[in-house]
């Protein structure tokens, strides 16, 4: 199938990019808040609370730090924003038209995944906060810690399928061949991936580049109104598109109405960690990430190489 | 509009007279040199255009016996398009030097040797006889050691001759092993014409092969024969830097390297020379990028990339599949355009703050916004980010990678895409330091540089873009004719992403101006709620990868790494006793010369008189 460029443009405003996926992500964000809220014996925010929330930012003059270049304070926040869009709309097209070679492969979103961290430590390093500094150089530790294994996880359904690296292709393959789930090194592999996805998000107990409690916000120290609305939004949107890669390679693809279940649990999941365990250093960061989840993707992948 | 094949000695000769004519102009004559240099790099990039639109092109003298010739030149795809990129940079040098190096000493040589590498290495690209190529490969090498014998601003006498004397040392044994690995190939072919070359197969041909790629890894800067590059970082003017190990050297040695595997040696993938290269590739990768991730010289953390990028290129070219190759090839054209735009950059900021340390520098990016930008986007490139020019090379030497087939090639790909990683953390660090966070009170006062030195960095900057979104022009126009049809099993379509980007973009705006941002208020820094000054208590970037730096292995190989244990010259000194006895033989007089000379003719005579 071949996609015209008004479709694309469609595809990319409205369903499934930006408003689709902000909507969902920012109504995760509250399941988020609520689930938080319950594990702690509190109500919890209504539903619409992020939205308001970001409306609310919205209305917010824009605060700058005094010496801060303007431009590049405001462009990198952005940065991030528009590569999860990209990233979504390529997931949600190639799920549902496995035949369709739509803009990129997996090497794609891979790499277009790094855009938001990117953001955050520019925007961080613009802000001239030694606060943002620290953050910045945290986010990009805490970046070289996750990538490696999430590097060796997400590649190990592509070895298992023979090198398939386009996602439409490995949506196909699963529908042939059952999900990726269904191989032991794919276990392993979607195991490790889910803890890299923690860190991707900067949830707790990855949560070390924002540290609250240590460094006031880090790279969002200085930000504020529509900036920092963008940050969040942002956020919110990586916490459905990521959940949505891993089933999309491991679970059979998200095309089905089982999806729904799918990403809820994944979700709930981050959740759960989220709310029971203490934030680590970034230095524990990396040699938990460079050790025994590392030594664990390792396996998973030499199993998948081996046939498993 | 036929040429005629003569036109060919004018990108070759046109630079070296016009070498010649700088030494003679007289100090007097204001931008006297910087004219010559700057028009004759001009006018031959133009006549490089007109020969790249040509059909191929063939020049020859006549034979002077055993079928070789004087000159042997030959433009066809693969030379042409590189002739085109070496004027192009030898333009935008020249233009860049004009102030960059305005006052300093030597320029008279300084010019010379620039305008005669750029003379050499356009003949070592039209060269169809080995030979003739070889001393082309070699004049290269020399103006490397004499244009770093010029010196940086900071840099004393010593370090400048022990740079110059370590890449001369390095390339020029790697050179030896190259003449071997020709004569080889001779004795195997039984012709030094590169075009009639067919490709080889067996020991001996294994053998050339391992001796030319060494030659070829060594200008190009691959471990493990990289160790030069560092030294003259700290040593060579910055606009050296991007001239020769930036852009030069690895048009030079990947256009070696890409020649044997593709036309002189039968290379498949899997073969053991494949599996040779990919380790050195990705090994260079990974090794060099480390290093470049914990400097604090500018230059020097620009140098390590220039060694880990070409990696990728010998990765790419490793890998033997068509995709690869390719991916490879267009890895090393990128990597010239992101890797000299970032060592102009440096020279821009050193040429406005006097500066080189990292730590001494930042906040520049409101003062310099131009070299701020054009450094963001090579930056950018070299880290392999969508949808710029690296990314796109980087993505087609993976395919190459994966369609090379073996099930553990999985781990050459994660090494070169987690090499993007480590890249992308060391520009972090160097943009940081550089031109974001605080700017220190020394640098009050820094202007953007001038005219001159901003068009190369736009120039630059903007073909990182063209190449990365339209990738498909640099692809069919430069290297399809040289490779042949590639076949993806991937997905990338770099110009829909940037339209579907730029939607995005247009996103981002608008809520933007949904919101208030163009009420803005300028408010004093919060830190922590103290009255601190910002500029005292800012975050250097050179501290940001010391928790990696000092962790148990890390710590143990980075001390070993500066300590040059990984450096191949730091065991020169077990040659130097063999080479003192050679020594000996050298005491200048002349009978001592000729009695050598006497017997060598009759060990000559009687080896000749045995065989007939």
């Amino acid at each position: 199938m071949s996609v015209t460029l008004p479709w694309d443009i469609f595809f990319i405003i409205i369903f499934p990019g930006f408003l689709f996926t902000a909507a969902v992500g920012l109504f995760s964000t509250w399941v988020d808040r609520k689930v938080s809220a319950r594990i702690q014996w509190r109500v919890g925010p209504p539903w619409y609370q992020p939205f308001v929330d970001i409306i609310k930012l919205l209305g917010k003059e824009n605060i700058v730090p005094t010496g801060t270049g303007m431009t590049g304070y405001l462009v990198f926040p952005i940065i991030g924003f528009i590569a999860v869009v990209l990233v979504s709309t390529i997931l949600w097209v190639t799920n549902w038209f496995p035949e369709a070679t739509f803009v990129g492969d997996i090497i794609v979103v891979i790499y277009l995944l790094y855009l938001p961290a990117i953001g955050i430590i520019a925007g961080g390093s613009a802000s001239g906060n030694p606060m943002g500094s620290i953050g910045a150089s945290r986010e990009m530790k805490l970046m070289l810690a996750y990538e490696l294994v999430f590097l060796v996880a997400i590649f190990t359904p592509v070895v298992a399928s023979g090198g398939t690296l386009s996602l439409g292709g490995l949506v196909g393959y699963q529908a042939a061949n059952g999900w990726m789930l269904g191989n032991a090194s794919c276990i392993v592999a979607f195991i490790v991936s889910l803890v890299c996805i923690q860190a991707k998000l900067g949830l707790v107990p990855f949560d070390i580049a924002e540290a609250e409690t240590e460094i006031i916000a880090g790279p969002y120290t200085e930000y504020s109104g529509a900036a920092l609305a963008v940050f969040k939004l942002t956020k919110a949107m990586l916490l459905f598109v990521l959940p949505i890669l891993l089933i999309a390679v491991f679970m059979g693809g998200a095309w089905s109405p089982w999806t729904i279940l799918e990403y809820l649990l994944i979700l709930v999941f981050i959740i759960l960690v989220k709310n029971t365990n203490p934030r680590i250093r970034v230095d524990q960061a990396i040699r938990f990430f460079w050790v025994p989840c590392l030594i664990l993707s390792v396996i998973g992948i030499i199993l998948a190489a081996v046939g498993l | 509009m036929s040429l005629s094949p003569g036109i060919l000695l004018i990108t070759i000769f046109l630079p070296m007279a016009a070498g010649l004519l700088c030494l003679l102009v007289p100090d007097r004559v204001r931008w006297g040199r910087e004219s010559i240099a700057v028009a004759t790099t001009l006018a031959v990039f133009v006549i490089a255009i007109l020969i790249f639109i040509a059909p191929e092109l063939r020049f020859q003298t006549g034979e002077i016996g055993l079928g070789i010739r004087y000159l042997d030149l030959y433009s066809y795809s693969f030379s042409s398009f590189l002739l085109m990129f070496s004027s192009l940079f030898g333009l935008l040098i020249s233009l860049f030097s004009i102030r960059y190096m305005q006052g300093r000493g030597r320029l008279r040589e300084y010019y010379f040797y620039l305008l005669l590498t750029l003379g050499a290495t356009n003949g070592a690209f039209l060269s169809d006889n080995l030979i003739l190529f070889l001393a082309f490969w070699g004049i290269v090498m020399v103006t490397l050691f004499l244009l770093t014998t010029i010196g940086s601003r900071d840099a004393s006498p010593e370090r400048v001759f022990d740079a110059g004397h370590k890449s001369l040392m390095i390339i020029g044994g790697a050179d030896m092993a190259l003449l071997l690995g020709i004569g080889l190939l001779w004795y195997l072919s039984g012709t030094f014409t590169m075009s009639a070359i067919t490709p080889q197969s067996g020991g001996m041909a294994t053998a050339a092969f391992v001796l030319i790629m060494l030659g070829a890894i060594s200008k190009a800067g691959a471990m493990p024969l990289h160790s030069w590059i560092p030294n003259m970082a700290e040593a060579a003017p910055t606009s050296v830097m991007a001239f020769l190990p930036g852009s030069l050297d690895k048009l030079l040695g990947i256009y070696l390297l890409s020649r044997m595997v593709l036309n002189f040696y039968e290379f498949s993938p899997g073969c053991p020379m494949s599996l040779l290269l990919m380790i050195i590739g990705a090994v260079t990768i990974i090794a060099a990028v480390m290093m470049a991730m914990v400097q604090h010289d500018m230059r020097k953390l620009l140098s390590f990339h220039a060694v880990s990028q070409a990696g990728y290129m010998v990765l790419g070219i490793g890998t033997g599949t068509p995709i690869g190759v390719a991916g490879g090839i267009f890895h090393m054209l990128n990597n010239s355009i992101f890797k000299s735009g970032l060592f102009l950059s440096g020279g821009s900021v050193e040429h406005g703050t006097g500066e080189n340390d990292l730590g001494k520098l930042g906040g520049l990016a409101k003062a310099m916004p131009i070299t701020f930008i054009a450094c963001l986007i090579c930056a950018l490139s070299i880290s392999g980010v969508p949808p710029f020019n690296g990314f796109f090379s980087k993505w087609m030497v993976y395919q190459g990678i994966l369609e090379a087939g073996a099930s553990q090639f999985w781990i050459f790909l994660i090494a070169a895409m987690f090499g993007s990683a480590l890249t992308l953390a060391s520009f972090v660090k160097l943009i940081h330091s550089t031109f974001l966070g605080q700017k220190p009170r020394e640098l009050e006062g820094v202007k953007e540089s001038g005219i001159s030195m901003t068009i190369p960095l736009i120039v630059l900057a903007a073909l990182c873009v063209v190449f990365g979104v339209f990738a498909q022009l640099p692809i069919t126009q430069f290297i399809a004719p040289v490779v042949g049809p590639v076949t993806v099993s991937g997905v990338w379509s770099p110009t829909l992403a940037t339209v579907l980007l730029l939607v995005a973009l247009a996103i981002g705006l608008i809520i933007y101006f949904i919101g208030k941002i163009r009420v803005t208020r300028e408010v004093p820094m919060y830190i922590g709620g103290e009255t601190l000054d910002p500029v005292e208590t800012s975050v250097p970037g050179t501290r940001f990868y010391d928790t990696i730096r000092f962790m148990g292995v890390f710590s143990g190989l980075y001390r070993r790494g500066e300590e040059a244990v990984f450096d191949i010259y730091s065991y020169g000194k077990y040659v130097l006793p063999v080479t003192r006895v050679l020594s000996v033989l050298h005491n200048g007089r002349l009978t001592t010369y000729v009695s050598w000379c006497l017997w060598g003719l009759i060990i000559l005579f009687l080896i000749l008189v045995g065989v007939g």
